[in-house]
């Protein structure tokens, strides 16, 4: 029995339905004697409510993975599903349909526009999605406030600190309420009390049920979630689930 | 979103880096100014040709000795009763029996001899003013009329009265505190009493038309031109639609009078004022033509720095694009972002050269007063936005087609 299996028949147990689904997935880069294989045959399924964290030392695949989930990038084999979608099978334009409505990205380096307040950063995933402008503010300020910033929303990005920005980040990533909230080393570029501040964060994120994918090269960061994947050369090397944390 | 908030996006784009959009902004500006006002001035100066040939009056025609045929003109004619050719020239002989021809489409033949004397009041003089020896009808086919006093008569043309009508610009000369009218000028020392004022008539070439003489044709051939050839035949058709009839009647008749043989060698030249009219409406809009063309190629100049400076910002705001496609931006958003910054920029740049233009057709350029031509405005406006999304689409379509990936990586 697979690794991937085991993971689908515990959550098949708990019964919650799945959000994504990565099956015999490969990425190559470049082709013949200079190909780099990425990821070598990927199985991994996440239930909806999960916290999962990816380990992986660098060149391990992680961030290759990330661009997958986050359908950034097309693998070259296999299926990934994700909400129903088969993400391969997807033209640019409905990819970019399930970038806005599903995923929610949260950046290392934060990635907010410059020169746009705090508000117009958190509204920008709703205009690309269509909302409209008063229904579209009254959502970006209550993502604010639940990241605890509605008083710096006018200010630009380069007038917050670095927590401040990831927050900001935070509460854009979850404005349009993603299927899946991604974060790619959302730690690696704060201060321990910053740092400290998002992982709190996203913990109650994941208490109010949040799916929520975390990579990451930091075990004290791993530890906060409820499952950890460590992956190495390309595949799953290791899948547990931490003691202590209740699901 | 709306086009106000894609409008108040790409504003916060050009804003970003002022200097560099201001440059930009510059160039479009100048193009639609240039094109705006060149196309006026061309405009203007055809105005000012087409102005001073219907002064003229449109329903003459012009019977002139040519070069090559007959005698000279009427200053050297005292000497050329010339019998050595078998043509005649044109004498007031001619110029009688063309008038009692019975032409059709003749209403009256106006002959004039013209010569350039001195003329001199009590207290000053003036050199070289034309002097016209003409016929009363001179007042009728001519557009400048008397302002004060009143025109010599047919009566003053048959006894060779010693009268004259002289235009404003020498009777302010000759008279510079009192008015001339009923006063003596001395017309190369002959006496002659002013008898009228010509309106002042707007300038069309070199001379001034309101340094002028204009006594009774007869008086003028008796003491300064001699009875040869008139200088000119001015023939007033019945109206403007029988102007090329008339002249055909007139080209017959005169072939006639004085024995023309040779037609390919006239001795005469008739010019109507239409044809005249069209001529220089002609060379107006090629001259128009010209310096549009000049001013369209400032503006492609501007639209190339539009284009330049919007792949210099793309490439700067690389890392943005891919944040933006992250967060679920269409190629199509991503390429409506960057042509409506171009389109901003050269909108922008567009009515600050209508305004330009606007101001600067107030003004009086090397003598010609611009006159904007209507459709100029939203054409070099129009041509501006159309520059700004032509030449932004390479560069948006660039950062449109940008992977999401590869954009996140950028610095």
């Amino acid at each position: 029995m697979s690794i991937a299996t085991q993971a689908e028949t515990v959550a098949a147990d708990s019964a919650p339905p799945l959000v994504l689904r990565l099956d015999g997935i490969h990425q190559v880069y470049g082709a013949g004697e200079a190909a780099v294989f990425a990821l070598r045959g990927i199985d991994l399924a996440v239930a909806s409510g999960d916290y999962l964290a990816i380990m992986g030392p660098s060149g391990s695949g992680k961030s290759t993975l990330m661009n997958l989930l986050g359908c950034l990038d097309i693998a070259s084999e296999g299926i990934y599903e994700l909400a129903g979608h088969n993400v391969s099978e997807l033209t640019e334009k409905e990819l970019a349909k399930v970038r806005n409505r599903e995923i929610g990205f949260v950046f290392q380096s934060f990635n907010l526009v410059p020169r746009m307040s705090a508000l117009a950063n958190v509204e920008l995933p709703l205009s690309y999605g269509g909302v409209r402008r008063i229904e579209r503010r009254r959502r970006a300020m209550e993502a604010l406030d639940m990241v605890g910033l509605v008083d710096r929303a006018d200010h630009q990005p380069q007038e917050l600190s670095g927590g401040q920005q990831q927050r900001v980040a935070i509460a854009r990533a979850l404005v349009t309420s993603p299927t899946l909230v991604l974060a790619d080393e959302p730690t690696g570029n704060l201060d321990s009390a910053s740092t400290e501040e998002i992982l709190s964060i996203f913990d109650h994120l994941a208490g109010q049920g949040r799916t929520i994918v975390i990579i990451t090269h930091e075990e004290h960061v791993a530890q906060r979630a409820h499952r950890v994947l460590t992956i190495s050369d390309g595949l799953i090397v290791a899948d547990r689930f931490n003691e202590g944390i209740a699901r | 979103m709306s086009v106000f908030e894609i409008l108040r996006s790409a504003m916060r784009g050009l804003t970003a880096n002022k200097l560099r959009s201001i440059l930009t902004l510059l160039g479009v500006m100048i193009g639609v100014a240039s094109v705006i006002l060149l196309l006026a001035v061309g405009n203007g100066s055809a105005q000012t040709v087409q102005n001073a040939i219907s002064n003229l009056g449109t329903n003459t025609i012009t019977v002139r000795p040519s070069n090559g045929g007959g005698g000279g003109g009427g200053a050297q004619a005292s000497s050329s009763t010339s019998t050595s050719t078998s043509v005649k020239t044109i004498t007031t002989r001619v110029s009688d029996q063309l008038a009692s021809a019975g032409l059709g489409h003749v209403k009256e033949v106006v002959p004039q001899v013209t010569t350039s004397l001195t003329i001199s009041s009590t207290t000053t003089s003036s050199d070289n003013v034309s002097v016209i020896g003409s016929t009363a009808g001179y007042f009728d086919v001519s557009t400048t009329k008397v302002a004060s006093g009143s025109a010599f008569t047919q009566a003053d043309v048959t006894t060779s009265a010693k009268v004259a009508v002289i235009g404003s610009t020498l009777a302010t000369t000759l008279y510079p505190t009192g008015s001339a009218l009923g006063q003596q000028i001395s017309v190369d020392g002959t006496p002659f009493t002013v008898v009228g004022i010509l309106a002042t008539q707007s300038s069309a070439g070199f001379n001034d038309p309101n340094n002028v003489v204009i006594a009774p044709l007869t008086r003028v051939q008796k003491s300064y031109t001699g009875y040869g050839a008139v200088s000119t035949l001015t023939v007033e058709a019945t109206d403007s639609d029988s102007v090329s009839a008339a002249e055909g009647e007139v080209g017959v008749m005169l072939n006639q009078l004085l024995g023309v043989t040779d037609t390919t060698n006239l001795p005469y030249t008739i010019t109507n004022q239409s044809s005249l009219l069209e001529t220089a409406a002609a060379s107006a809009t090629s001259f128009t033509v010209l310096l549009g063309a000049v001013a369209a190629i400032s503006l492609l100049v501007g639209g190339i720095g539009v284009t330049n400076v919007m792949l210099v910002t793309v490439t700067e705001r690389t890392r943005e694009i891919g944040i933006r496609k992250a967060l679920g931006a269409t190629r199509g958003a991503i390429l409506g972002q960057f042509l409506a910054e171009a389109a901003t920029l050269t909108l922008i740049g567009g009515i600050l050269g209508v305004v330009a233009a606007l101001i600067g057709s107030r003004y009086q350029i090397n003598g010609t007063q611009p006159v904007i031509i209507g459709y100029s405005i939203p054409l070099a406006l129009g041509v501006s936005i159309a520059i700004g999304v032509f030449f932004g689409v390479y560069p948006a379509a660039r950062a449109a087609a940008m992977r999401p990936i590869q954009a996140l990586r950028a610095i």
